[in-house]
């Protein structure tokens, strides 16, 4: 299996002027470590504060890391090479209703989407956009809808369109699937399964739920304070974590 | 003895275009120290029944019901300022997302302050004050916050949402409620201090005999704390009776769905697979489809399905399906 992204030793502080020469500084990742192959999920938890959220800044080139590196199939990756590795790296956001625009059309936007990135012509982007609404199981006829006419299931495989229309080789997904209903969940999980049998996406998931971690991600990160405590295989960690605070974690979410 | 007890209530919204029945006929009953789940996915009308039972819905929504008793009084044929007088002593209300339903204009202490009702307070008038405070500090601590003096006096938006989360609690405990509802108490919350307020909920239930209806739509974290269970669907209950008796043997097709959906009810399930879905979505309130509002979604509905079925006993197990998946062969 080939290895598609891996961080070595990232590093972010925060810091915050407080006064004309003080400063505080907030350490909000340490020394983070991980390797994520094609094809696989990883799953980042941890409570509010852990770094999470600054994880998926760093990797997707909203913020800059202090120090440390990212690696994108062997190469590094900088913050000025943002646009060439756009295409490889999308994000998902927690909430779809709130992320997408209101006053644009489903077509529109993703069009945005392929004009800001790719070399198509007009003809070929009308192509793509309807190859990736019907991969998500959509209709053409929603490229001339707005956000607000999608019901909250629908709004999140519109979500997911505009990730996976550039064809990207890891999705990042931070806190997507916490806020869906049940049933819903449930069917976007099996898309995202679905997708990732068949083009070998690897997903980067960050969220609370531990009882659906389980269920779909190859490995498992556990941060805490911005320190990795415990990285491995799901069973492995959920069987034997290592530190006092995964092992509390996993046991609140499944005792 | 049963300190609510609902039967066929119904709740409606006045729109321009008419009478939109966003609950449509739901029963449910609540003893004395019972915990009930009430589970649904948005929009199914669970908030709304919430909010009916402690009367705060606005004037748009139509609240009828054939017996919507508490303790043996008809709370709806009462007349408005004994209903809130009623309520107000016995009910009380945990709200969704506490760091928006607390005053972010005042500090913690005032608000609690505030939530105490004087008959609780013992000692003469000039120590009330004094007396006051401490209830608040006991109260604080009841709830698992240590740290009292700090949080006293922050203000909600300097505090985390667990602790805004337990000083609800703490708001809603003070007047020693007889029923307590919490509405969707942990969708903010991380799942250690998940675990953390549900014991709470629990303690209260088993030292004070307090009632719980605890409204979610995570089935999985409910069904560990609950004794007995409601499943609502778009408005209209599909469901009810003894948590384990509906984990173990769910007889609608939409109770069935919601459990094996969620992978922790299905040790058996291989890592990776697709989980059980209906397909669709949830119906929107202006295009409710008629009978059974699941018919669309339903893996075996009928043509007998656009007839809203009855509400169905076996033992002590409701349900409301045409072809319930009882294993039987019946039709």
């Amino acid at each position: 299996m080939n290895t598609l992204l891996e961080v070595k030793d990232l590093c972010k502080t925060y810091r915050k002027q407080t006064g004309w020469f003080s400063q505080r500084s907030v350490i909000a990742l340490e020394n983070i470590s991980f390797t994520l192959s094609e094809g696989k999920t990883l799953a980042i938890v941890g409570e509010t504060g852990s770094g999470k959220s600054t994880l998926a800044k760093l990797l997707v080139g909203i913020e800059k890391p202090d120090s440390g590196d990212i690696l994108l199939a062997g190469q590094h990756v900088k913050i000025s090479h943002y646009r060439q590795y756009n295409h490889v790296i999308r994000f998902i956001f927690q909430d779809a209703a709130k992320s997408l625009n209101p006053h644009q059309k489903i077509g529109q936007m993703l069009d945005d989407v392929l004009r800001f990135s790719t070399v198509l012509d007009p003809q070929q982007r009308k192509l793509k956009i309807r190859q990736t609404l019907k991969q998500l199981g959509l209709l053409d006829e929603h490229s001339e809808y707005y956000p607000h006419m999608f019901s909250g299931g629908q709004l999140q495989r519109v979500a997911l369109a505009r990730a996976l229309i550039l064809d990207p080789k890891l999705l990042i997904l931070d806190e997507a699937l916490t806020a869906l209903d049940p049933s819903l969940r449930a069917q976007i999980v099996n898309l995202l399964l679905e997708l990732q049998q068949k083009s070998g996406l690897a997903y980067l998931l960050i969220t609370n739920h531990l009882r659906l971690v389980r269920h779909i991600a190859d490995d498992l990160l556990v941060l805490h304070q911005g320190k990795a405590l415990d990285y491995g295989n799901t069973a492995h960690v959920f069987a034997h974590a290592e530190h006092d605070y995964s092992r509390k974690l996993i046991n609140s979410a499944i005792t | 003895m049963l300190l609510l007890d609902i039967k066929n209530l119904t709740i409606e919204l006045k729109t321009p275009d008419g009478l939109i029945r966003a609950v449509d006929r739901v029963n449910l009953s609540l003893r004395e120290g019972e915990t009930r789940g009430l589970v649904g996915e948005s929009g199914s009308g669970k908030s709304l029944i919430a909010k009916a039972i402690v009367g705060v819905l606005n004037k748009r929504w139509l609240v009828n019901a054939d017996r919507f008793n508490w303790c043996g009084q008809d709370l709806l044929r009462l007349p408005y300022d004994q209903q809130r007088k009623v309520i107000g002593r016995d009910i009380a209300m945990i709200y969704q997302e506490p760091s928006r339903s607390l005053d972010p204009t005042a500090a913690i202490l005032e608000q609690l302050e505030e939530a105490i009702p004087d008959h609780l307070l013992e000692g003469p008038w000039w120590k009330r004050a004094y007396m006051r405070r401490r209830k608040v500090i006991g109260l604080l601590h009841k709830v698992g916050v240590r740290d009292h003096q700090a949080v006293l006096q922050s203000y909600p938006y300097q505090l985390s949402e667990g602790v805004c989360q337990k000083i609800m609690i703490a708001m809603a405990i003070a007047k020693a409620p007889k029923l307590l509802i919490a509405d969707e108490p942990t969708t903010a919350l991380e799942s250690t201090t998940q675990a953390q307020l549900f014991r709470l909920l629990a303690s209260f239930n088993q030292l004070k005999g307090t009632s719980v209806l605890l409204i979610s739509h995570e089935l999985e974290s409910i069904a560990r704390y609950t004794q007995s269970l409601s499943v609502l669907y778009c408005g209209q209950l599909v469901e009810a009776g003894e948590t384990a008796s509906i984990i173990k043997h769910p007889y609608h097709p939409y109770t069935h769905a919601l459990i094996k959906s969620v992978p922790e009810f299905q040790p058996n399930l291989q890592p990776k697979t697709p989980l059980y879905a209906l397909p669709g979505s949830i119906p929107v309130l202006q295009h409710l489809p008629i009978g059974c509002r699941l018919g669309p979604r339903c893996p075996n509905a009928r043509k007998e399905c656009v007839k809203t079925p009855t509400l169905e006993r076996l033992q002590n197990h409701y349900y409301s399906c045409h072809f319930p998946l009882t294993g039987k062969k019946d039709v």
